[in-house]
């Protein structure tokens, strides 16, 4: 350990900034994961929600339904979520 | 429960005299599903034919084109109607006749003159527009025209002109547009038509007026107020018309609609010289009672037996639920109707639906909030559909209050006992506590989905059993059963080798062979047993097995969503209260003030949006679980709607 402490002082590192980067690293990831795949939900999300407003403008009827096809890719960016969550609290 | 309502098929023929009491019968009885006659040469029907409509079917089709032309006109809308009482159907049908072409007659007058009164408005106000830019020239507007050696002209220049004499010229002030009126000699005409189209030119008619232009104006201002003031009075006269008559309206509308289906109602028949024959569909425990109530309208001059059900008849499907599952009918009509032979989870879904609703957004003041919105609506809302989905909301909100309590939650503060369920109090704004328990929240999840999931897979191996036969409902049974073996197998697989929170620990068991113990065999044999069954019922299924884990996963949403709303709220918290009111209290200043002011309509602002997306992403979320996750395993849907023929009168009786 005492070798090394001394090794990471000699690349000008101390124990605590060595811990501050590794979370920091967490929250990056954690970031990384939430903005791609709210991104991807976002893209899937304009083509079908254009589509269901065309839908809706020919039928008001399947309103209900492409509301609920329009939220189909959620699941995308629910995953990065728990990932996001996972990495930084657990 | 769990299947629809029992139907039997029923065959009526009678002699075509009897036609219209059976018609009348079967109409206000209100349960016989028609299965519509089509001439595709069927054994049997040899030399049968469509039926003709009864005597009297035009006539009143026009009268109800009529009865909702006027009612379009008036923006009347039957569904918004609420009558005092009800009408009795022979005292309209005695009145419809002179009535309503006096009031089609009245109308006609009414909207005639007006637009005859609108058209005169137009005109003068074209005429005032004319005769304006004439006003600043004091003299009479005869003046500008009748004479033989001149000519008059009128119009706009943008530029300064200057017209050679001899010329009478009145030109208005302005700096870009100004009016110009020439009076010239005819032989000049050229030359200073010339000068004018340099200036830009722009000519307008000279009004075909006498007197001043002020006094020309003021008669047409009169006229104006004249017409307006009838067309005011026609307005009055219209909406007396429609207050004296909406109940008479929707009235007349319901008995011609009930006459138009039952006059029409033989062209659903099937006819031969002097008999007709009608098949259909009726709820098996009223056979009885229709038939005798046909036997006794027809004195026995009637012949109604029940048929045998075919493997592929088209049976109506009517739901058998218990009340209180009724209104998530509706849930389950916006995915597919259940077929006849398939098990109806209307039921599971008036259960799961809120306990979804509830883990999502369990907050007891989102809960209270959207309990008290759904009572409010309740009494605006018409119509069954809104009236069921706001029973289906109240559900979930007390649901929502409940699991609210379990997390100890109020619009994201903590309530003053602890959690029962793992945390998700977020440490927004740094004030430390516990904190999330994520793993917890993500264990409950998984543990809900694979619950969920199996019971689907539970559910598909009944509405196999029911539905197929032989080698074939072997095969699907196994394949169902496998896929539940697969799933557990894993799970105890895992079981053996890590420890988790809020799952079996049997790392501790003892290894029996190759290092693996008693819960990690179990598991692989599940798992090899499971993918051959799936194997054997259809090879192409392998390819799905990773949407074991794709599926359980999902259900990590009923987490991830609620925290999300949990994390809104306490932002909102945090900087309305934390950051704009709770610093003021330390010394109130008027800024202060302003600041707290702001803060306050950010708490409300953001808990009333943090709310809707409650609302949105709760309910979105359980009912999407049902839709991909759930029904995918078992459910298939395509139920035909039964819909007796008949309807619920609201505004006439007999």
């Amino acid at each position: 350990m005492a070798d090394l402490v001394s090794n990471v002082t000699a690349v000008g590192m101390s124990v605590e900034a060595i811990k501050a980067t590794q979370i920091g690293m967490k929250a990056l990831a954690a970031a990384i994961a939430i903005s791609t795949t709210a991104f991807a939900a976002a893209w899937a999300e304009m083509a079908i929600g254009s589509a269901a407003v065309g839908a809706t403008a020919e039928n008001k009827d399947v309103f209900g339904l492409v509301l609920l096809l329009t939220v189909i890719p959620e699941t995308i960016v629910i995953f990065g979520l728990v990932v996001a969550l996972l990495l930084i609290f657990s | 429960m769990f299947t629809p309502s029992q139907m039997s098929r029923l065959l009526i023929v009678a002699s075509k005299d009897q036609l219209t009491i059976v018609i009348k019968e079967l109409y206000r009885s209100h349960l016989f599903h028609i299965e519509d006659f089509v001439v595709d040469g069927r054994e049997g029907y040899d030399g049968f034919s469509i039926g003709m409509p009864l005597t009297g079917a035009s006539e009143v089709s026009s009268e109800l084109v009529k009865v909702r032309s006027i009612e379009n006109f008036f923006l009347i809308h039957p569904g918004d109607i609420e009558i005092k009482e009800k009408r009795h159907y022979a005292d309209l049908k005695s009145t419809i006749e002179h009535e309503l072409p006096t009031i089609e007659r009245e109308l006609e007058d009414l909207t005639n003159k007006r637009s005859k009164l609108e058209v005169t408005l137009k005109e003068c106000e074209q005429k005032i527009a004319e005769i304006i830019p004439f006003m600043e020239i004091p003299i009479e507007l005869e003046m500008f025209r009748g004479y033989k050696g001149f000519t008059v002209v009128a119009g706009y220049i943008s530029k300064d002109v200057k017209i050679p004499e001899p010329v009478d010229v009145f030109i208005s002030s302005g700096k870009t547009k100004r009016f110009i009126v020439a009076i010239f000699p005819n032989e000049r005409r050229i030359d200073i038509e010339h000068v004018l189209q340099e200036a830009n030119f722009h000519a307008v008619p000279i009004p075909a007026e006498t007197g001043t232009p002020k006094t020309r104006i003021d008669i047409y201002n009169d006229q104006i107020a004249h017409a307006k003031m009838e067309i005011e009075g026609i307005n009055q006269k219209l909406a007396d018309i429609k207050l004296t008559h909406t109940e008479f309206l929707v009235a007349c509308e319901e008995i011609l609609k009930m006459d138009v289906e039952r006059t029409e109602v033989p062209l659903r028949f099937a006819t031969i010289d002097q008999v007709f024959v009608a098949e259909g569909w009726v709820p098996t425990d009223t056979v009885t009672s229709i038939k005798d109530a046909l036997n006794s309208v027809t004195q026995g001059k009637i012949f109604v037996t029940e048929l045998e059900i075919g493997k592929n008849d088209p049976v109506p499907v009517e739901y058998n639920n218990p009340s209180f599952a009724q209104p998530s009918q509706l849930l389950m009509d916006t995915y597919s109707r259940p077929k006849y032979t398939e098990l109806d989870p209307t039921i599971l879904i008036s259960i799961v639906f809120p306990i979804f609703f509830g883990i999502i957004l369990g907050d007891v003041g989102y809960g209270l909030l959207l309990l008290g919105m759904c009572l409010v609506l309740r009494k605006f809302v018409k119509g069954e559909e809104g009236q069921q989905l706001l029973i289906v909301l109240r559900n979930a909100s007390i649901s929502s209050i409940f699991f609210g309590i379990l997390y100890s939650e109020f619009l994201g503060f903590p309530l003053p006992w602890l959690y029962v369920l793992p945390s998700r109090h977020l440490n927004i704004g740094g004030e430390g506590g516990h904190g999330p328990n994520i793993p917890g929240l993500m264990m409950m999840a998984i543990w809900i989905g694979i619950i969920h999931i199996t019971l689907g897979r539970t559910l598909a191996i009944i509405n196999h059993v029911r539905q197929d036969r032989g080698s074939h409902r072997i095969k699907t049974v196994l394949a169902n059963a496998g896929w539940i073996f697969v799933i557990w197998g894993i799970l105890a697989l895992i079981w053996s080798m890590i420890s988790m929170p809020f799952m079996p620990d049997l790392t501790g068991l003892p290894p029996i062979v190759m290092g693996l113990n008693v819960s990690a065999l179990i598991g692989i044999v599940a798992l090899i047993a499971g993918v051959i069954f799936i194997f054997s019922e259809s090879p192409l299924e392998i390819v799905e097995l990773p949407t074991i884990f794709s599926h359980s996963l999902s259900y990590s949403r009923l987490v991830a969503v609620g925290l999300s709303s949990v994390a809104i709220a306490m932002v909102v918290n945090y900087i309305s209260i934390g950051m704009l009111i709770e610093p003021q209290f330390k010394q109130i200043t008027l800024v202060g003030v302003i600041f707290i002011v702001i803060g306050v309509i950010v708490f409300l602002a953001g808990h009333v949006l943090n709310t809707l997306l409650g609302i949105i992403g709760g309910s979105l979320h359980s009912i999407r679980l049902h839709y991909v996750e759930f029904f995918t395993k078992f459910y298939k849907g395509g139920g035909k709607k039964y819909s007796p023929f008949g309807f619920k009168r609201t505004f006439t009786e007999d």
